[in-house]
């Protein structure tokens, strides 16, 4: 059998998928903390002061990572959703509903260091802007899909109902994405891009870094949060009888 | 303006989050194994009693 296909086919295994994940998480944290030190140390101490924002770009090296990370997560929850429920992949089921709060994390990351830095460049720290108002509504589905999930007793159906929220509010991040585009805000367009970047690299690799240590970030709690779903669904079965009892690491 | 606490205030609210987010399933995890483990010692002890009682 081709080693991907027969990875993926492993990975649909939950006491395959716990193991898996163990040895993984350890190298995610390392990779986290190690990007981090380097995005912060640029960030805070290399990078120069913006000629129009001054010392308050520095919150930029937060805020712009963990937007687009809010975005990419819930993303990654519409495409396992949708994954769980076409092939009914129970993986699938607990890394979107495991998604979920590490999203919302970031999201409030986004929302509390945009309004923070809002202050001293725009003199407010909130305005009913299509891009600040489409990212609380981001910040409201995360909570939705988490509360619609624990409104069931019974977890799969739970996961799938949660599946299908997360698919159906996946049509919030093409708006949160152009609305700067569609419609006259006071939040800036987009200075990275396809076509490249308008961002000085002074201040374009700090950014680099603290996006990367943010991906590492999610993967680690996720997978954090899908072994405990898994040990927590699967508590009766004997691959966890037999870890409890030691005989399986 | 100095920009100096809405910089700070930014780092130390979005750690507080990151390690809150990050500390939570550990803990939770924590919890879940170790009432895990006490049903399962209790459902081993009653097992051995039902065999006991069996032989007698």
């Amino acid at each position: 059998m081709n080693p991907i296909y027969l990875f993926f086919h492993k990975t649909g295994s939950p006491p395959w998928f716990y193991r898996f994940a163990g040895k993984l998480i350890p190298w995610l944290w390392a990779g986290f903390v190690v990007l981090t030190a380097i995005g912060l140390y640029l960030g805070l101490l290399r990078a120069p002061p913006d000629y129009q924002q001054g010392e308050s770009v520095r919150i930029m090296y937060l805020h712009v990572p963990a937007a687009w990370l809010s975005m990419m997560i819930y993303g990654m929850m519409a495409v396992t959703g949708f994954i769980a429920l076409v092939w009914r992949i129970r993986i699938m089921e607990v890394l979107t509903i495991s998604s979920a709060p590490v999203g919302a994390a970031f999201t409030i990351i986004a929302l509390v260091t945009g309004s923070l830095w809002g202050r001293p460049t725009w003199g407010t720290y909130w305005v009913w802007d299509a891009r600040l108002t489409s990212e609380l509504v981001l910040l409201f589905l995360y909570i939705g899909v988490i509360a619609l999930y624990n409104a069931y007793d019974e977890p799969r159906k739970a996961a799938r109902a949660a599946a299908l929220m997360a698919i159906v509010g996946a049509v919030n991040l093409p708006i949160i994405h152009y609305s700067v585009m569609w419609w006259n805000t006071l939040h800036q367009g987009s200075s990275i891009g396809t076509s490249g970047s308008s961002i000085h690299p002074s201040m374009l690799w700090p950014l680099v870094f603290m996006a990367f240590a943010f991906k590492f970030y999610y993967g680690a709690n996720l997978l954090s949060r899908a072994r405990l779903k898994l040990l927590a669904q699967d508590h009766r079965k004997r691959w966890v009888q037999e870890l409890l009892s030691g005989k399986e690491k | 303006m100095s920009h100096t606490p809405f910089i700070l205030a930014s780092y130390l609210i979005s750690a507080f989050v990151l390690l809150w987010a990050a500390l939570a399933p550990v803990l939770s995890k924590r919890k879940l194994v170790r009432q895990l483990k006490v049903r399962h010692t209790r459902a081993q002890r009653s097992d051995v009693s039902q065999q006991h009682m069996d032989k007698t």
